[in-house]
């Protein structure tokens, strides 16, 4: 692979130097840390004698019924929060993509990520008050007397809610823009053909919104799988997923090494993951003839 | 597709999500002049919560250091993916594409494993938690999208004007800054500004990196929302989506559109349809 020639070299490919330099040391080689210090006895510090190999922290991980319950609840929770993404953004999307006046349809989206050019934080914070005991949802349905209704803030549900909350909005911008590109006059002429609306569905508009779904389902799936502090302010006792115990290697017990190999096999586990569902996405596209891409 | 009821539906649908995220937003704004404990009923309409978050608060100190730090981090994050973006356009194809692929690593990578890897390294050279740990750390994850929106200008623009002015004797320097750079500014200003919000916004590299002591808003809201219920906080919330509604009104006066500064849609793509 770097035995070609650099036939191809230009001077202005210098200008890349600064960013290959950061992401090699800010990125590829923190990535690597995170792979060697899986298998490092103890934490290593500046100035520190180096503290020798291990397998300690693999077979402890291997072994932790914890470690694998918290995965199967962070691989699901992301599961729903994304299959309920979907399903909200869908027709919210194609609402804005075909049936908003054109003019309009720029301030929709704007609407629509607006929350985003606030706080993450403060979209929790709004979503906690709303829903915690006291709070705006429950004295309104006291008073039109659905009584006695608990509160869902310090469960999972809650955890859902609020990670729905905060990635809605990517979901709905990756569809509007491959939902946008699909010409009206496509849908019509399948219809007026006399396809059925679910074939024209199956056959032109889902094909076309793939590339929009596969993004969305990129930027939704992985931040939520990886996510500790929502479950962690909004999930109660048992709301932690595995971010929440990634993090409690290095804020609490600081066990820099056992973090380190739960971090690995987190982000090993999500890269399958992302990898089956852009070849299942691909095959879909075939199978169903769309040749879009 | 067209009947008229599907269509009602699908409008139904937009604006229930669109309600499921306006409404926490609009009590949080109402209850921002409740002087009730607790955000509670009944509602004592107050302008307290505001009078102690312009005074006793470390709230508004903590924003305008959030806020000064971000443009600090946009800075840098702007110089380094425009010299980056224009670099690239000089890759050979293949190169491009896995150049491309270590530069999303920061963007798909959970900012968790991210700051977790970053923390290890810094604390294995000796900055640990610190200022310089912080900027590099938020840089990292912002600069990529930089790149990607500078790079759709790059390539949305008609290259022959460059070639034109270089045969008619314009030197390099000339054809860059005076054709290439007003081609590519929207791009840059997109980047821009979604490195500074990205950046304003990043808790979980702020929550790993930053200096013991020292708070940025989102750290300081995180302790805030674990320990106690007062609303200065809804106060600060209110002028903050006050603030946002401003610069997506300026945003749009300006031509952006949503996909244009996530760079998907909106104008770029259009070239190649």
């Amino acid at each position: 692979m770097g035995k070609k020639k650099r036939s191809s070299f230009k001077p202005v490919s210098l200008w890349t130097t600064p960013s290959v330099i950061m992401l090699l040391c800010l990125t590829v080689i923190p990535l690597l840390m995170l792979l060697v210090f899986s298998f490092m006895n103890r934490n290593i510090f500046a100035g520190q004698p180096w503290p020798g190999w291990t397998m300690k922290n693999i077979t402890r991980m291997m072994g932790s019924a914890t470690f694998w319950r918290l995965m199967g609840k962070s691989l699901f929770t992301a599961f729903k929060v994304t299959m309920i993404c979907i399903i909200a953004a869908y027709p919210a999307s194609w609402a804005i993509a075909k049936i908003v006046k054109p003019h309009n349809r720029s301030i929709f989206m704007m609407v629509v990520i607006l929350p985003f050019f606030t706080s993450q934080l403060l979209l929790i914070y709004s979503m906690m008050n709303l829903i915690k005991t006291g709070g705006v949802l429950l004295t309104i349905l006291d008073a039109i007397g659905i009584h006695g209704v608990n509160t869902w803030l310090y469960t999972n549900k809650a955890t859902v809610l609020v990670l729905t909350y905060e990635y809605l909005p990517y979901m709905i911008l990756c569809l509007y823009s491959s939902l946008e590109g699909i010409g009206d006059n496509l849908v019509q002429a399948s219809l007026i053909l006399g396809a059925s609306k679910a074939k024209t569905f199956i056959n032109i508009v889902f094909p076309m919104s793939v590339p929009g779904l596969l993004s969305g389902i990129l930027l939704v799936f992985v931040p939520v799988a990886g996510s500790f502090m929502e479950p962690g302010l909004v999930g109660g006792a048992n709301g932690s997923m595995v971010g929440g115990m990634i993090d409690t290697q290095y804020s609490g017990s600081l066990n820099m090494g056992y973090g380190a190999a739960l971090s690995c096999m987190l982000l090993i586990i999500l890269s399958i993951i992302m990898v089956l569902v852009r070849l299942s996405a691909n095959r879909a596209q075939k199978a169903i003839g769309g040749d879009v891409e | 597709m067209t009947s008229k009821g599907f269509r009602r539906t699908m409008m139904v649908c937009l604006w229930i999500v669109l309600a499921f995220m306006y409404i926490p937003i609009i009590v949080i704004i109402g209850m921002s002049f409740n002087g009730a404990r607790y955000g509670m009923f009944p509602y004592q309409p107050t302008l307290r919560w505001y009078a102690e978050l312009f005074t006793t608060s470390d709230l508004l100190p903590t924003c305008w250091f959030s806020i000064k730090f971000a443009l600090l981090v946009t800075l840098a994050a702007v110089i380094l993916g425009t010299m980056t973006a224009f670099g690239l356009q000089a890759y050979a194809p293949k190169w491009a594409k896995r150049f491309n692929f270590v530069l999303q690593l920061p963007i798909i990578i959970p900012w968790l494993v991210t700051s977790i890897s970053l923390l290890l390294l810094f604390s294995f050279i000796g900055t640990g938690r610190s200022m310089i740990s912080m900027f590099l750390g938020n840089l990292i994850v912002v600069f990529p999208y930089v790149v990607l929106l500078v790079n759709g200008r790059f390539e949305a623009m008609d290259r022959t004007p460059e070639s034109a002015a270089r045969l008619l004797g314009a030197s390099p320097s000339r054809v860059f800054f005076d054709i290439t750079t007003p081609a590519i500014t929207p791009g840059i200003l997109a980047g821009g500004i979604m490195a500074m919000i990205m950046c304003f916004n990043n808790f979980v590299v702020q929550y790993y990196l930053v200096p013991i002591g020292t708070n940025t808003l989102p750290t300081l809201v995180f302790t805030r929302i674990r320990a106690e219920y007062k609303a200065d906080l809804n106060a600060l919330s209110a002028i903050i989506v006050l603030a946002a509604v401003v610069l997506v009104i300026v945003l749009s006066k300006l031509g952006f559109s949503a996909g244009s500064l996530f760079g998907m849609g909106g104008g770029t793509k259009k070239k190649g349809e």
